[in-house]
């Protein structure tokens, strides 16, 4: 067992992380025009990105350490369904978006919206929902966050830092979140924007070298994908079950699409990537994007097998606590197949990894703080400069609290959040995407709506016991109400979320509720870069989604 | 209302495409098998990985048809190309 410090490894980690800080701060002055001291700057790079930094800075955003991390972890540990499914879930995701990103893009702006929940109060004139939105935005965001951090610890572990003392095992930590909330807070947005270039290299470096390098080590793809099979087939002790599933069984079939099109709906309803597409330049940044992010995709298909190979290399997955922990695997199999140099090079690539995603995060989730909940609520007179003070602030808190959940308690909280998460900013769906195409969805009926799925997603996947450990939060899939075939609780709290606003809108539209007031125009979801403010139009413009009023 | 019939055959092909894109990869069933076997990889892992470039694909060509539809809409609006004045270089002072 390898407690000591790998000083090669360790040498090199250090090195990059000291370029990327370097980076993070420089990053203030690059392509800035003015000063940070609005959210449109600081929050939202200048709203100037094309699509060449976009598709790193999503990049950087969406397939972040713990996915790297995780992914691999769940094919080790179970195999296809709850691991091989982020790849029809990561391809499924971007026909989605190209679909209605652009219309979100356009929207905000021409209104200067910041956050999806911006949108939804605008557009609904609902202060409540907009909340709602911004609630479930920060609760989801905020586990995604710490979860950052645990992937980070797994590497630190696997380098050998961490001795028995507290402050040895969590001072690295410590370190690099102190530095990444430092420069969060002097450059926004544009921080993890430039990292995120040398996160992506890096990472594509590793996953090529990994899957050209390590088959050959491990003696070809037949025995990885054998020894898989063969692993995962045997009984579970605690059960008598198999351990996981090679390839789905038809038992399997619903699980795996619910949760590769449960996720890929969820993906963008994450604050951290609305916060990335509105720092784009134009509306088709992100659908340019839309086609080429796939290549991200491939990385983590080709990533998730890395979970097989561990268990063809048959690595140690104990943790220094002694237990299991099938999130040491691909650290654990890059210490064990790969020279201590690259495996450096892996471990940084990781780390890095971590920082972009919580940077973008925690400025997504201050933005929220301070638009829908400061200023909402609190000071309805803020200044952009106060916006922007508020924000940063938020940012440093949310990121403590983050630190302070992964440090203080058990790490399987952070996961239980993370899960729930995913149910929770599905629930956002109705409101953000169907409001970007019609009103006819009554305010309150969404906010029912959202609460009852909530409370029906929370409820129902605290009920989810693992048959080995017998504990709450087991896992991410529950039988269908009145069915014997599980899926995934997000995807069925949504269906339920659907049904309940669609009832309780007729019954509004029955009763005369009152709707709220729409700050959007037809035209405003169309609108590119350039184009005259909302006031100015000529009345031609008015076409965009009014061609059956029109015929 | 030849600027409608115009719109909606990009409009209708690229729907067509991109549904494709999202149920397609979905369908379990069609896929969720070891045979054959491609370059060591079982069926079900190779075929997925397949549908990353097709997908890539079908959102290309969406983007390619509606890019020309939106272009031709917004010339009809007299409103110009966002991306032509980008790449002339001009700064635009977004609100």
């Amino acid at each position: 067992m390898n407690t000591d410090v790998n000083w090669v490894q360790l040498i090199i980690v250090i090195l990059i992380f000291g370029a990327v800080t370097v980076m993070g701060f420089m990053a203030s002055r690059w392509r800035s025009a003015g000063h940070l001291d609005n959210l449109d700057e600081w929050g939202l790079g200048g709203r100037g990105f094309g699509t060449f930094i976009t598709w790193f800075l999503l990049g950087g955003d969406l397939y972040t350490a713990y996915t790297f991390i995780a992914v691999p972890a769940a094919m080790y540990a179970t195999g296809a369904i709850s691991g091989f499914f982020a790849v029809p879930y990561t391809i499924v995701a971007y026909p989605i978006v190209f679909v209605f990103m652009s219309r979100l893009w356009s929207v905000s702006h021409r209104h200067g919206y910041v956050t999806p929940a911006d949108f939804v109060g605008g557009r609904y004139g609902s202060k409540a929902l907009s909340l709602a939105v911004a609630v479930t935005g920060i609760l989801a965001t905020m586990p995604y966050i710490a979860l950052q951090l645990v992937g980070m610890q797994a590497v630190f572990e696997t380098m050998g830092l961490g001795g028995n003392n507290t402050l040895a095992k969590d001072l690295p930590l410590l370190i690099a979140f102190a530095v990444l909330a430092a420069y969060t807070y002097s450059s926004g947005l544009r921080a993890p924007a430039m990292i995120a270039f040398v996160k992506d290299i890096l990472i594509y470096l590793v996953i090529l070298v990994a899957i050209f390098y390590l088959p050959h080590v491990l003696g070809g793809w037949d025995s990885i994908f054998g020894a898989a099979q063969e692993k995962l087939a045997k009984p579970n002790p605690a059960t008598g079950k198999p351990t996981g599933a090679f390839i789905p069984g038809e038992a399997g079939y619903v699980s795996y699409w619910t949760l590769a099109l449960g996720s890929a709906m969820a993906l963008f309803m994450y604050p951290h990537s609305v916060t990335a597409v509105l720092s784009t330049k134009t509306r088709n940044v992100v659908r340019r994007n839309a086609t080429l992010l796939p290549a991200y995709s491939l990385l983590l298909g080709l990533l998730a097998l890395l979970g097989f190979m561990a268990i063809k290399a048959n690595v140690n997955i104990k943790g220094l606590d002694g237990l299991a922990n099938p999130q040491l695997a691909i650290p654990r199999l890059f210490d064990q197949e790969f020279p201590a140099w690259f495996a450096g090079i892996a471990f940084a690539a990781i780390a890095v990894g971590a920082l972009v995603p919580a940077a973008i995060m925690s400025i997504a989730a201050a933005n929220l703080f301070t638009r829908n909940i400061y200023r909402d609520f609190i000071k309805p007179s803020a200044t952009p400069a106060q916006e922007a003070k508020v924000s940063k602030l938020a940012s440093l808190l949310v990121k403590v609290g983050a630190l302070v959940f992964v440090l203080g308690m058990d790490k399987t909280v952070a996961l239980n959040l993370q899960l729930l998460g995913g149910i929770w900013i599905l629930q956002t769906f109705p409101a953000i995407v169907v409001g970007l195409y019609t009103r006819w969805f009554h305010r309150y009926a969404l906010l029912a709506g959202w609460a009852v799925a909530m409370l029906y997603g929370t409820i129902t996947a605290y009920n989810v016991v693992n048959p080995a450990t017998k504990k709450h939060f087991g896992g991410s899939l529950a039988n269908i109400p009145g069915t014997t075939t599980p899926a995934y609780i997000a995807l069925i709290a949504f269906v339920l979320n659907v049904v309940v606003v669609v009832v309780l809108t007729l019954v509004f539209r029955a009763v005369k509720v009152p709707d709220g007031k729409d700050s959007t125009h037809a035209s405003d979801f169309t609108a590119d870069r350039g184009d005259p403010g909302v006031h100015d139009l000529p009345e031609i413009i008015d076409e965009g989604g009014a061609a059956t009023a029109k015929s | 209302m030849s600027r409608l019939s115009a719109v909606r055959p990009a409009y209708w092909i690229s729907g067509v495409l991109l549904t494709a894109a999202v149920v397609l990869p979905l369908l379990v069933p069609t896929y969720a098998k070891p045979d054959p076997h491609l370059w060591g990889f079982p069926f079900f892992f190779w075929y997925q990985l397949m549908w990353v470039f097709l997908s890539a694909i079908l959102v290309s060509i969406s983007y390619r048809l509606i890019r020309t539809e939106e272009r031709k809409r917004r010339a009809a609006q007299g409103l110009g190309d966002p991306e032509a004045k980008d790449r002339a270089g001009a700064k635009e002072g977004d609100q």
